[in-house]
């Protein structure tokens, strides 16, 4: 062997040196690339000989050099741009002109494990380009693409600084599980707050099971891949900063009476009390909050080496006094080729923390402060003579001031994740790469109330603080090869792959109370006294997971026509019953370019058609560990022989049959693009299946130890259509008109809640709860029916007095005071039944305008507002303005609270969401590469019939029965603001 | 090109076997704050906490939010729940309950339902786990059982009064969905349960059996079974019970029972050392916190006046046709009832004045209608009390062998113990104390009838047989959760009027199988009329 090699390499040396000898001279060509309209120059791009391999890509000033040997022509190509072929003809200098792609068939999709050409799609995914993002002071990943992708609904229901966005993709596929989708940063699952939105480059959204089957368990709520900003190709090194400030005003503020008109009503005979002084409560809790946001972000590197590094600060305050958000972030990527780029290496790190105000004990705010706010007698004020807080001895009624003011708390989040990950490429092709990666987080808060507080005040606790701890390690790794080979019209790729990952969190809780000062805050517990006298809690727990996978994907295409994907995933996850671990989640999909069949080729005006077909399966795992297993746990307290000694029960039912939540997802698609690309879009059809759905179902007690038990049982369906329409009505070098819409509609029905053992006598469950005094529930899910349903009494008439009449069961008129359970009615429900949003996009020279409208339609919520504070019965209470407005024209409300279909409103809505207005400043500057100055505003107008404070309300929601009660507004909350914001990006 | 697919399939091979042979996909998890069951070798020694559920569970159940008190007197002619400026319609579920309209969905009836279920179910699997040697007793094992045995046949005692008709499930290893048993069969079984139990519960009367169901708890538990028998099964069993009664006096002369001699010791905060009671449920302010009587019935502003550590809620108050019924002299009027103008603790100030009157169940202003003061509330008191509970009371023996008596013919006799039971209520009035037989077999002077605008709107002419008994039983255990036992004994239950109340069905002497019981167990049949 070794002696036949010693013969062999002279000789090709000699080969070679011949080959060479024998070759005509080279030419020199050299050039600049450029953008067609905005004349900057391209970096990065491909400059090819035609008919040969040799090649170069342009630098950062898009100066390019290639020697060439008797090549005809040259082949231009930049990712977003047309090819152009520029033939030879002696020069040898060339400025050449790219025109923008203005269909994006070529723009690269994120899909799992890869990337995918959008032309070659054949799922339902969505992709979402920076630029393309809604601007302003945005909170998360996916109020970036709020409006943007058909069937994915981002929410923001709280004015909370800290709070984030709601997310539901295509209907509710699941009522016990987890509604929220797979976020994954550069392939690592996080979650929408791990990186800043100012460093993301682009999303993509899994939406259908043939697409997402590649993440098996984690896939059934859609996948979100965030890609965050990298460097492409060789380029000069770049600083990037945006800067934002912003400003919030409360969305709607609702009008309850002021101190004039408690007099006015006093003199009319109402039980008012007048204190003598006029205060506005909700001023006296609220401000303007002023935030600032700061991104810098640093890119560069050479043909071996690349980074990016950026920092993210965020200042935020919130609309209540102290409420606020203070978040740094921090990212390092780094990337590195070695041997010809058989080998590379890429390792990074994001660091994350987060510190806010904790107004409520465990939570950023509490909510019982706005309510309080808002039934405060407006006569009083908020101290008394002597400089204390004025407090009254009426129920639930506590000065909000002093809530907010004698309150100290913070929450301090941390996150950090640290992934590497290493590519080889042994042969042209071939990819093999093992990624590993840690996140670890951790927070803490603290909390406590001073002696002034409420607590000590009324509740003579004498000083109470709080302290909690929670942590978790996420370990992932994850061993993937594929290998693509084109040979004639065939085309493959194959990918394998294994993934392991494990997790372990923490929770730590005291309390004490019973201080000596309130100097120690929540910084000495053990100076309390409660906690040593047994009253007050401490507890801690662990728990820890497992999830494996094996995973495998093949593509197929011939001529780009016919393409072929199968996926499987088998998946274990420890969550699971002895004998259920494992499940199998397979996906196959197609795709048929129309639009390169002979028959289509005279259609010369539609550039590509594409028809998409797909089926996939994705399961889901409970939410929670060890739920399979038969435990005990020590508890309730017994007294024996005297003493209080801890109890023995067994923790749950236990399920050793427990097993995956599983769903099917058929799903239909058709791409167009046509004029040019002016017009483009696709059109989805969907139909998903949850069947094994984890449910708590309920059991009797014997022979079931507890009432419920975790089992598979029942069924959801959900249908729908995606439409996404893109145009271009109008471009030109100076003005150009883009606009995009879309549109979905879902429609979901509970078709089962049973299993084989399991079986429901009853075809209903009720949920929600209205909270005391009302103490009902407030809606009722039927199996053949959809998720949501409001069940309450039907109000329809009222007495001369000011009490309802409701429709009782016999559909006679009663009084309500006679009801009885079985008059409840559907009243409504509570999620829209269609979605749509219309983008558009506005450039006249350097200015630009952005303008996102976003709506939803045919669903109701119930407005806790006005069930709470609409009777004029309690005057210990504040009330709205229209309480003393007769209800159906004939009398003043003056009966007990009570939840009537009165409360139940239609909660369509339009919303000029985001308006960003920039102006591209003209540099001529060898430092300054870019300016852009620009105004936003986010939650503008909204056009509604609603009469509370948003239509926009919590339609998930993290529980399980937040979920099964969309369109409860409910009375203690944050309400939502409206947003200016004003900004710079500058790049040097 | 062609040798790269065993390459492949030579990387894979490799890759798996190192996956599998390193155990890379073995789905174990380490549970770390839960005891595995698996892994749990129980002792003797753990016995207390194996057992402590069963009893641990009657907290809730009696006088915790919408426990057994609740479903006892609100459906019943002493207490009401009336609507309150600050709320307490909820649904109307307190009116439903007083006007007895409920319906399979009321949370009172339902709770309790599932409450004695749960204590039934965990006697089962306690039960089962002694007999099959799971948790290893060596000595003492039979009384463990008996007693297990006895707290289930109380449970089921329960069950019998309040819903009939339900399941008796004994065997914790039956997988199958329980089947009904009629009212008769749970009788047989909580009398048989209670007497075979009987000769091996311990007889001891100390802390060591306190809160626990020792023989004369059983006795007592019996003898109330008995004295109801008539209504659960059509036949009555007076002397039966006067039996049970016997037993427990004669214990009582050996210095184990005794009348306290202050009524209002018996519900002090700190009356586990009270001779008088026989069985009760032990609650305290930090380990056993669901004492909660006093945070439903207490105006808000009562905070100032014990004063209280939290704010109480402001509901229930006594029927003002009842509180007409007490002898001026009666100090149980005053022990049992907060009445009049309420003073703060710290300041001295008029707090709230709480009137007898209340204008009705739909609407009633917050110092409407006595308030319930029986059980003491100490000063700093927090939203559970540490007054145990009274199940079984010594007064509660006499008076039901003097009920038994009554109704046998013995009047006089009865009168005898009736006079004992109220001889320490009659201090400034010593001669009031005593009643007469003949007394006791009058009418009551409770003025039933239809209540309208804070006044007695109606008034019906009621003849109720030993009415003056049933006032007796009034008087000595008005809130204690046991009113509309005595009424349906009485027979007056469907047929009287009293607040805002009228005439119902006898069917409501049962309350209906929960409706999500049914919907869980096909098996189940809904009690009449229901």
């Amino acid at each position: 062997m070794k002696g036949l090699l010693r013969l062999f390499l002279p000789v090709l040396a000699g080969i070679l040196l011949v080959h060479t000898a024998l070759a005509s001279p080279p030419i020199r060509i050299s050039g600049t690339i450029r953008d067609v309209t905005s004349h900057q120059p391209l970096a990065g791009a491909s400059v090819k000989a035609k008919g040969s391999t040799r090649g170069t890509s342009t630098d950062a000033e898009g100066k390019f050099t290639l020697e060439l040997n008797n090549e005809k022509a040259i082949i231009v190509s930049a990712i977003g741009y047309e090819t152009l072929e520029i033939p030879l003809t002696g020069r040898n200098d060339f400025s050449i002109d790219l025109k923008a792609v203005a269909n994006d068939l070529n723009e690269v999709v994120v899909v799992g494990y890869g990337t995918q050409k959008k032309g070659e799609v054949t799922s339902a995914i969505a992709s979402v380009k920076a630029e393309n993002f809604v601007k302003g002071a945005v909170r998360d990943a996916a109020q970036l693409i709020q409006g943007k992708v058909a069937g994915l609904t981002v929410s923001t229901s709280s004015g909370d600084p800290t709070a984030g966005t709601q997310i539901q993709l295509r209907g509710i596929t699941t009522l016990q599980a987890s509604t929220q989708p797979l976020v994954l940063i550069d392939g690592i699952p996080g979650n929408l707050n791990s990186v800043a939105p100012e460093d993301i480059e682009q999303i993509d959204v899994l939406k259908d099971g043939s697409a997402a089957a590649i993440y098996g368990t984690r896939g059934t709520n859609g996948v979100i891949l965030i890609t965050t900003k990298k460097v492409h190709g060789e380029g000069r090194s770049t600083v990037s900063y945006d800067g934002y400030a912003s400003v919030q005003t409360i969305a709607r503020k609702p009008q309850f009476l002021d101190a004039a008109d408690y007099r006015k009503y006093k003199a009319q005979g109402y039980g008012f009390q007048d204190f003598g002084t006029s205060t506005d409560w909700f001023k006296a809790v609220t401000r303007t909050p002023w935030s600032s946001t700061h991104n810098l972000s640093l890119q560069g590197g050479n043909r071996q080496t690349s980074y990016t590094a950026s920092i993210n600060w965020r200042d935020w305050d919130g609309l209540f006094l102290k409420s606020d958000n203070r978040q740094l972030t921090g990212r390092v990527d780094i990337t590195h080729n070695m041997m010809d780029g058989k080998v590379k290496f890429n390792v990074g790190a994001i660091t994350r923390t987060r510190t806010y105000w904790e107004g409520a004990d465990g939570g950023s705010f509490n909510g019982y402060v706005y309510r309080q706010a808002v039934i405060r007698n407006p006569t009083d004020s908020i101290k008394d003579y002597l400089g204390n807080w004025k407090e009254q001895n009426v129920y639930f009624y506590d000065n909000p001031v002093a809530y907010i003011m004698e309150t100290l708390g913070q929450t301090r989040e941390k996150e950090n994740r640290i992934y590497g990950s290493v590519t080889v490429t042994p042969i042209d092709g071939l990819h093999l790469k093992l990624l590993m990666s840690n996140v670890r987080s951790d927070n803490q808060r603290g909390y406590s109330e001073t002696k002034k507080h409420v607590s000590t005040v009324k509740n003579g606790r004498n000083g109470y603080a709080s302290l909690g701890e929670g942590n978790g390690t996420e370990n992932l790794l994850e061993l993937t090869g594929d290998y693509t080979k084109s040979f004639g019209a065939h085309k493959f790729t194959l990918l394998g792959g294994y993934s392991y990952q494990d997790g372990k969190s923490e929770d730590f809780y005291m309390q004490n109370w019973d201080f000596p000062t309130d100097q120690y805050s929540y910084n000495r517990m053990q100076s309390g006294n409660a906690l040593g006298r047994g009253e007050a809690v401490m507890n801690s727990s662990a728990s820890s997971y497992k999830l494996i996978g094996f995973f495998g994907r093949l593509e197929y295409s011939w001529n780009d026509k016919y393409i072929l994907r199968a996926i499987v995933r088998h998946e274990g996850s420890s969550r699971f019953g002895m004998t259920h671990k494992w499940g199998t989640f397979p996906a196959v999909s197609l795709g048929w370019r129309i639009s390169s069949e002979d028959f289509m080729k005279n259609l010369t005006f539609i550039n590509d058609l594409k028809l998409r077909a797909g089926y996939g399966v994705t399961g889901t795992a409970p939410d929670a560990s060890y739920i399979s297993l038969t435990s005990l746990n020590y508890g309730a307290r017994f007294l024996y022989n005297g003493n209080w000694i801890q109890g023995l029960s067994p923790a749950r039912n236990p399920n050793p049959d427990l097993k995956w939540e599983r769903k099917g997802e058929y799903n239909i698609g058709l791409d167009f693009s046509m004029f040019k690309g002016a017009l483009s879009g696709s059109i989805d059809l969907y139909k998903r299946e949850t069947n094994d759905m984890l449910w708590n179902f309920p059991v009797p007690v014997p022979p079931y130890l507890f009432s419920t038990i975790t089992t598979n049982a029942g069924k959801t369906e959900n249908k729908g259509v995606e439409i996404l329409v893109n145009y271009t009505p109008f471009r030109s070098k100076t003005f150009e008109w883009t606009t995009g819409a879309n549109f979905s509609t879902n429609s979901n029905k509970i078709v089962s809640l049973s299993n084989d053992v399991f079986k429901t006598t009853t075809n209903y469950v009720d949920a929600g709860a209205t909270g005391e005094p009302i103490q009902t529930s407030t809606h009722r899910l039927y199996i053949g029916r959809p998720v949501g349903d409001f069940y309450g009494f039907k109000s329809i008439d009222i007495t001369p007095d000011g009490k309802w009449i409701i429709e009782g069961a016999d559909g006679k008129p009663k009084p309500i005071s006679a009801n009885k359970n079985e008059d409840k009615k559907i009243l409504g429900n509570g999620l829209p039944k269609y979605y749509a949003g219309w983008n558009n996009n506005f450039r006249y020279k350097n200015f630009d305008l952005s303008v996102v409208i976003r709506g939803a339609f045919k669903f109701q919520i119930l407005n806790f507002q006005r069930m709470f504070y609409s009777t004029t019965k309690n005057t210990q209470y504040n009330m709205l303005k229209s309480a003393f407005d007769k209800v159906y024209g004939k009398a003043v409300l003056t009966d007990d609270l009570y939840f009537v279909s009165e409360y139940i409103e239609n909660g369509d809505y339009v919303k000029i969401d985001n308006v960003t207005f920039g102006y591209t400043i003209p540099v001529k500057n060898k430092y300054i590469r870019n300016v852009r100055v620009y105004a936003a505003g986010l939650n503008l107008a909204t056009i509604t019939g609603y009469k509370g404070i948003d239509p926009e309300v919590s339609r998930t929601g993290g529980s399980s029965d937040a979920r099964l009660t969309p369109g409860n507004d409910q009375r203690d909350k944050y309400p939502t603001t409206r947003t200016f914001t004003i900004g710079a990006n500058v790049t040097f | 090109m062609k040798n790269i697919f065993p390459k492949i399939t030579i990387l894979s091979a490799v890759t798996a076997t190192i996956l599998l042979g390193s155990g890379c996909t073995k789905l174990d998890e380490t549970v770390y704050s839960e005891l595995l069951a698996d892994n749990f070798k129980p002792t003797a020694g753990d016995v207390p906490a194996i057992i402590a559920p069963v009893y641990s569970n009657m907290r809730a159940l009696s006088a915790g939010w919408q426990g057994m008190f609740d479903v006892e007197e609100e459906s019943a002619d002493e207490i009401i729940t009336p609507a309150r400026p600050n709320g307490w319609v909820d649904g109307g579920t307190y009116q439903r309950m007083h006007r007895h309209t409920w319906t399979s969905n009321e949370g009172q009836p339902n709770g309790l339902w599932s409450r004695c279920f749960t204590g039934i179910n965990t006697a089962n699997r306690v039960i089962y786990q002694i007999n099959s040697g799971e948790i290893p007793v060596t000595t003492g094992k039979e009384n463990v059982i008996a007693e297990l045995r006895a707290m289930r046949a109380f449970y089921y005692s329960m069950l019998l009064d309040n819903h009939g008709n339900v399941p008796i499930v004994t065997d914790y290893k039956a997988t199958g969905l329980p089947t009904q048993s009629n009212r008769q069969q749970v009788y047989d079984f909580v009398v048989k349960e209670l007497t075979e139990s009987m000769p091996l519960l311990s007889e001891v009367v100390d802390k060591t059996t306190y809160g626990r169901f020792n023989k004369w708890a059983a006795k007592a538990c019996l003898a109330r079974t008995y004295l109801n028998a008539g209504v659960y099964t059509g036949t009555t069993q007076w002397d039966k019970c006067i039996e049970q009664c016997n037993d427990v006096i004669a214990q009582a002369a050996k210095g184990s029972y005794a009348l306290e001699p202050r009524y209002k010791d018996i519900f002090k905060t700190t009356n586990e050392s009270s001779k008088e009671l026989i069985f009760s449920v032990p609650y305290d302010e930090t380990f056993g916190t669901e004492f909660q009587i006093h945070m439903k019935t207490l105006d808000p502003l009562m905070q100032q006046v014990f004063p209280m550590q939290v704010q109480p809620w402001g509901g229930d108050c006594a029927v003002p046709q009842f509180i007409d019924t007490y002898d001026v002299d009666d100090q149980r009027l005053k022990d049992t009832w907060i009445q009049g103008p309420q003073y703060s603790a710290s300041t001295g100030a008029l707090v709230i004045t709480f009137v007898k009157t209340v204008n009705g169940i739909e609407k009633s202003a917050s110092n409407e209608g006595y308030r319930i003061g029986k059980y003491e509330i100490k000063p700093n008191a927090k939203a559970g009390l540490s007054n145990d509970y009274p199940i079984f009371r010594y007064a509660d023996i006499l008076m039901m062998k003097a009920e038994s008596l009554l109704r046998t013919g013995k009047a006089d006799d009865a009168a005898v113990l009736v006079t004992q039971v109220r001889q320490r209520n009659f201090t400034t009035a010593p001669a009031k104390a005593t009643v007469t037989g003949a007394q006791l077999q009058g009418n009551s002077v409770y003025k039933y009838g239809h209540w309208e605008n804070g006044a007695l709107a109606t008034q019906q002419n009621l003849n109720i047989p030993y009415g003056r008994f049933l006032d007796e039983l009034g008087w000595e255990f008005a809130a204690e959760g046991r009113r509309r036992m005595d009424l349906i004994r009485f027979g007056i239950f469907a047929t009287a009027q009293w607040f805002q109340h009228d005439p119902s069905s006898m069917d409501k002497a049962l309350f209906p199988i929960p409706a999500t019981e049914i919907n869980k167990n096909p098996n189940l049949i809904q009690n009449k009329s229901y």
